[in-house]
């Protein structure tokens, strides 16, 4: 029998640990979670690791109890049979070929969450939008989305969005509000006082040509654009030294070495959906992975996934950037760059210099700085290098961002001069997110007019005259383009909920285009702009139908006069004295930064970005990426510097910096900067909405403006113990690893070796289960998973997993169906990451079945676990036997629970469930089912075309989400499906597989790929 | 007299459970469930006198999981032309003119946590009479069936027929192949 295969075997059985490779100088990394556990050691402390949850007070139950309660719940059901509840069915008035109750309609449109614009496409059930996924036909994005991507449907969904226009804080009709402005506007025109538009960045040309309506209108408008978290400077710099002040469009897929300055490329920074996208694509171990180095302060997505991870504080990047930028300029022969001294060990910068050197022309060195002297620096490695042209576009450069910090302070201080008669603020929130929010309040106060399109009354929009809510994007029209030359249009999936009107619909009002709708004004934009620059349909509705079916349209580009020609290191403008700028700078920052004073880093964080969507639930429960912590943010501390100063997790530290001060627990975060304090933006909003107010505290003060720019850093920062402690809400240390071989990991050499895993089959009491049509199963290769959580959130919005909030999650109890662990290897100053996602392992020998009293949950002919909830009693013993630690437990009736005062409270937050998935009630275990609703889906299509199905045609939540495709799901049955394909991966494994549970989940090793530094 | 009296105690008592028993087990079974209607809309005419196919006003049940009750609109395809009037047509037609949509009492009801759809069935040929019953003969709809678990699996049990073995399924004729096999799995209804 089984015994055969396990003798046959026993010559290479090794031990799991065994199987570990080396990396670095470490015989074996012993993975850790969390700093306590490496230095305490993975034993668990306890049953209840932190302390039993807060448990009920305890009565004494007595017979006579017992049997009333008995009796009551028996009449009540006795009760409760006799009547038929009545249900009402609706049927629409006038029936529609499009609609048809029960069946999803997908239309493509695109994403507002950030201005990075993704093109996307959107599944409608009976007129709601449910779920975001990501467009294919992009070919800037991909079928993938981020995590704020897939959680902006709940936003269109908040309750506590505007019902309409207000004017002077009280409701009015539009046709009330349109008069005050006009009227208003109208009495400005003659005076010097400015008309001003301050908005985010705008990718929509359309939107662009309505502003220019604006500026022929009135002579004394002006358009500021303004990003809460800017890449102004790098603009800036774009253009001194290539004559075009522009983002450039990167090329993360034809880089052989890629170098981060704190550019948080695959979490946050510019275009992060499309940059996963490329990079995963062009790090495939199978090939020549690209290598990747990281220079950075906190830890960030980006960096954990580097092969060199470097931690530098905020001040000390410019240094960085001349140091390579001296070693390519000897390497290359031109004149020497000013300066020997190196921020790092030279020989860091030495292998660094070296791999960038031998891979000119296919490198790229990015920076997410907002110094200009950096970003110039960084634009003379990158011409020296000779990638401009080839990893970096400058002609069809990227229009994701464009906010400009020297006007926005320029307008800040015109408002306090009293030079401005109206404002009016789109998609921005100064009142909150600029660092001087008291000048630009105070300022605020004295224009004519101020209008705010905000969608809710948030911290600047109640201070407004008039607030004129905007759509939510799914509501809108509207279109975007997000590379030049690359448009994606967006069209309405539901009516407005509320009484709303499109911004772009009120400015067209009040500049005068009474008649025209946005719409209209839209597609005749259309019409005579971008249909002409296509040669492929002569008809322009046949071109519209197609372009709004499609979503994306790519046309040839519009010819722009100065086509930059940087020879190697003489790209234009100063960059010398860029050079000498950032050697003063440094210096000064750093006799500035005495013993025991830090820097503090601002950053932004995956879930909640600049603070847009702090009023969403999905995104405050997210856990981080990299700290695993939900509900408010934290300073992250380097260990060495908390053991110095006697720091634990959850102390409240007093963060002092100039004038500025902020209370927040302190959070110890392996692979710190000892020097620097890193604090996340975007929380601690004041007035949002009852999910996001007050959850953590707001780092924006922090921020500065130096020299025009905003400077997302602090230094000379002190800080002291306040002596209170505060509970992070962490879902990190839920589960240690206790010291088991969860995560493999190989090296490239051994890879390449082509050395082949033994199968090592343990035997098995049980027959073989699957024996249906398919084998449901899944592959992840963690090589590609970057951590960026998108599944995550993806998962929660198909399956309608609960938010549960701070409270609960202390008490571990986070529904998320998929986790994300991160384990970290090597010493703390200098860990190595890995993210796994995990989710149940559909195992055909569960364990959680064997002790299930009730048959709740088995294996299906299919290969899934199933768990039938109607079946369950919740005796939960199938999450205590689960090795894998993935059963979720309803503690309590998480829908219309006004304990739990999230989206599901709310009738209109629960417009955005899934119909087609039970939403659980108290008392039941629940898990990932492998999407199996999509899978029956797909299996009916299949059966209405009399066809079998294919490979591909059912993705899950989570792959469809993944911007790398790290998630594979398919059926094993075929040889030839992808996940087949990759099941037989030299790289395959599968967790904890001398359990002999016999997972259907796969996983295929992390390679490491470490940079020699001789 | 004594042992009459015990055994009565106790004949009465086992019905009592019995009957109880009985009565906890019909809990949430409507089987004969027949609600009145807003407007009194009789199958027996349109379905059985007329003739008119279930799926021509049921159109959502070639593709969706509902069956769905007709848009006010299908149901003026004919009542435009026909001159019968009674007074449920001019309520319904009174709907259409105030833009009101009927408000029906839904009679097949299942419980939140299965999934039941309806394309599924009528693609793999299930008649509509095998679970609703002769609608075609009702005045007013009712409950045919039980709707329970059990009553689901007996027909799903008879349809699962599907040859075990791989070499038997790769000998089977694709026409066979194609007839669908009814799921005996928890998670083809539970979800």
């Amino acid at each position: 029998m089984d015994h055969s295969g396990s003798n046959g075997a026993k010559g290479h059985c090794k031990s799991p640990k065994e199987q570990l490779v080396q990396i670095g100088g470490l015989a074996v990394p012993e993975y850790w979670k969390s700093v306590e556990e490496l230095q305490n050691g993975p034993r668990y402390k306890g049953e209840f690791p932190g302390g039993l949850p807060a448990s009920d007070a305890r009565t004494e139950t007595t017979r006579r109890d017992f049997l009333a309660a008995m009796g009551f719940t028996l009449a009540a059901a006795g009760l409760a049979g006799c009547r038929a509840p009545v249900q009402n069915a609706i049927p629409l008035l006038v029936g529609s070929d499009d609609i048809i109750p029960g069946v999803a309609n997908w239309y493509a449109t695109t994403c507002r969450g950030c201005a990075s614009s993704c093109s996307l496409l959107v599944k409608q059930r009976d007129g709601r939008p449910i779920k975001i996924e990501g467009n294919a036909e992009s070919t800037i994005f991909g079928g993938g989305t981020c995590a704020t991507g897939q959680a902006t449907v709940l936003s269109l969904y908040d309750d506590e969005r505007l019902r309409g226009p207000l004017w002077h804080g009280q409701p009015v009709t539009w046709q009330e509000i349109d008069q005050h402005i006009t009227d208003t506007l109208r009495a400005s025109e003659g005076s010097k006082r400015e008309i001003v538009l301050l908005s985010g960045t705008i990718t929509s040309p359309s939107t662009r040509r309505i502003v220019a309506e604006w500026q022929k209108r009135y002579p004394n408008f002006r358009h500021v654009e303004y990003d809460a978290v800017s890449l102004s400077a790098l603009r800036a710099a774009t253009g001194q030294s290539f004559g075009r002040a522009v983002v450039p469009h990167y090329a993360f897929d034809k880089a052989r070495v890629i170098v981060g300055l704190e550019a948080d490329f695959l979490g946050t920074w510019l275009s992060p959906v499309e940059f996963a996208r490329q990079y995963a694509a062009n790090r495939k171990p199978e090939g020549v992975p690209a290598l990747h180095v990281q220079f950075e302060s906190g830890m960030s997505v980006t960096g954990s996934n580097a092969d060199v991870r470097v931690a530098v504080a905020p001040s000390q990047l410019g240094l960085i950037a001349v140091a390579l930028l001296r070693r390519i300029a000897h390497k290359a022969g031109t004149p020497p760059v000013a300066g020997t001294q190196d921020p790092i060990e030279a020989k860091k910068l030495d292998a660094v210099a070296d791999e960038l050197w031998k891979h000119r022309g296919e490198s790229l060195v990015v920076s997410g700085s907002n110094d200009i002297s950096v970003q110039m620096v960084v634009n003379a490695l990158n011409a020296a290098l000779g990638n401009i042209g080839k990893t970096i576009d400058i002609l069809q450069p990227s229009l994701q961002r464009s906010g400009d910090d020297a006007a926005m302070a320029e307008l800040v201080g015109k408002l306090q001069r009293g030079e401005v008669h109206t404002l009016m603020m789109h998609g921005v929130n100064p009142a909150y997110d600029y660092p001087e929010s008291e000048q630009f309040l105070a300022g605020l106060e004295k224009v004519a007019l101020s209008v705010s399109f905000s969608d809710r009354r948030d911290e600047t929009s109640s201070h407004a005259h008039a607030v004129c809510p905007d759509h939510h994007f799914l509501e809108a029209w509207g279109d975007a383009e997000p590379v030049e030359s690359h448009f994606s249009l967006a069209q309405p999936l539901i009516a407005p909920l509320f009484e709303t009107r499109a911004a772009q619909e009120s400015l067209l009002k009040w500049v005068g285009h009474d008649e025209t709708d946005y719409y209209n004004y839209l597609r005749e934009f259309w019409r005579t702009d971008i249909f002409p620059r296509q040669k492929e349909l002569p008809n322009f509705d046949a071109f519209w139908e197609r372009s709004l079916q499609d979503g994306v349209v790519a046309v040839s580009p519009k010819s722009t006069g100065a086509i930059p020609k940087p020879v190697n290191l003489k790209p234009q403008g100063d960059w010398k004295a860029a050079v000498d700028k950032i050697f003063s700078e440094a210096a000064e920052t750093h006799s500035g930064t005495a013993e025991n004073h830090f820097e503090v880093h601002c950053y932004e964080t995956v879930a909640l970005r600049d603070g847009r969507h702090a009023n969403n639930p999905w995104l405050q429960e997210l856990p981080d990426p990299i700290t695993k912590v939900t509900w408010g943010n934290y300073a992250a501390i380097a260990p060495s510097t908390a053991k110095k100063l006697d720091l634990n997790d959850g102390d409240v530290i007093r963060l002092t910096a100039g004038k500025r001060q902020l209370e927040l627990p302190a959070f110890i975060q392996p692979g710190q900067d000892t020097r620097t304090i890193a604090v996340a933006l975007g929380y601690g909003r004041s007035q949002v909405g009852r999910a996001g107010k007050n959850v953590g505290v707001n780092a924006f003060p922090f921020t500065s403006i130096e020299r025009g720019q905003r400077r997302y850093f602090a230094g000379n920062a002190t800080f002291e113990k306040t002596g209170r402690t505060e509970k992070l809400g962490s879902t990190q240390t839920h589960f240690s690893m206790e010291g088991r071989p969860i995560v493999l990991e190989t090296s490239l050499e051994e890879l390449h070796k082509g050395a082949e895993t033994e199968e090592e089959t343990s035997p098995t009491l049980w027959a073989e289960r699957l024996h249906g049509e398919h084998a449901w199963g899944m592959a992840i290769d963690m090589n590609s998973c970057t951590g960026c959580s998108a599944c995550v959130v993806a998962c929660q919005a198909e399956n309608n997993v609960p938010v549960v909030g701070k409270d609960q999650i202390e008490r571990i109890r986070i529904m998320h169906w998929i986790r994300i662990d991160r384990y970290y290897s090597g010493p703390e100053e200098e860990p190595v990451s890995v993210h796994q996602p995990m989710m149940c392992q559909h195992c055909q020998n569960a364990p959680c079945e064997t002790v299930c009293p009730v048959l709740a949950t088995t294996t299906s002919s299919e290969g899934l676990n199933q768990q039938v909830y109607n079946r369950c009693i919740g005796t939960r013993y199938c999450a205590n036997n689960c090795p894998y630690k993935v059963r979720r437990f309803n503690w309590y009736n998480y829908t219309e629970n006004p304990q739990f005062d999230f989206n599901m409270e709310s009738p209109i937050g629960r417009l955005v469930l899934n119909p087609d998935v039970a939403v659980r009630s108290r008392g039941v275990m629940e898990k990932c089912s492998l999407c199996v609703q999509r899978i029956q889906l797909a299996k009916n299509t299949a059966l209405q075309g009399r066809r079998d199905l294919a490979d591909g045609e059912i993705q899950t939540a989570c792959q469809q989400s993944c911007p790398t495709q790290a998630i594979v799901f398919g059926d094993l049955k075929d040889p030839n499906s992808r996940v087949s394909q990759m099941q037989r991966n030299q790289r395959r494994y599968k967790v904890l597989d001398d359990l002999g549970t016999r997972p259907n989940v796969s996983y295929l090793k992390k390679v490491r790929n470490p940079l020699e530094t001789a | 007299m004594r042992l009459q009296l015990v055994l009565m105690g106790v004949v009465g008592a086992v019905l009592a459970v019995g009957a109880g028993a009985y009565q906890l087990s019909r809990i949430g079974i409507h089987q004969g469930y027949s609600p009145a209607q807003p407007i009194a809309f009789p199958h027996k005419i349109h379905a059985g006198d007329n003739k008119i196919p279930c799926l021509y006003c049921h159109y959502a049940a070639r593709t969706s999981r509902h069956a769905g009750i007709p848009p006010a609109s299908v149901c003026m395809n004919c009542h435009t032309i026909l001159e019968k009037q009674t007074v449920e047509i001019e309520k319904l037609k009174e709907a259409v003119q105030q833009q009101r949509p009927v408000r029906w009492v839904k009679v097949h009801n299942l419980p939140d946590f299965v999934y039941f759809n309806h394309s599924q069935h009528v693609v793999s040929g299930v008649a509509c009479q095998r679970c609703h019953g002769p609608v075609e003969t009702m005045e007013r709809v009712t409950q045919f069936a039980p709707l329970t678990m059990g009553w689901c699996l007996q027909c799903h049990r008879e349809q699962a027929k599907l040859p075990v073995g791989e070499f038997e399924r790769a000998t089977l004729s694709l026409k066979q192949r194609q007839k669908p096999a009814a799921g005996l799995d928890c998670a083809s209804c539970h979800y």
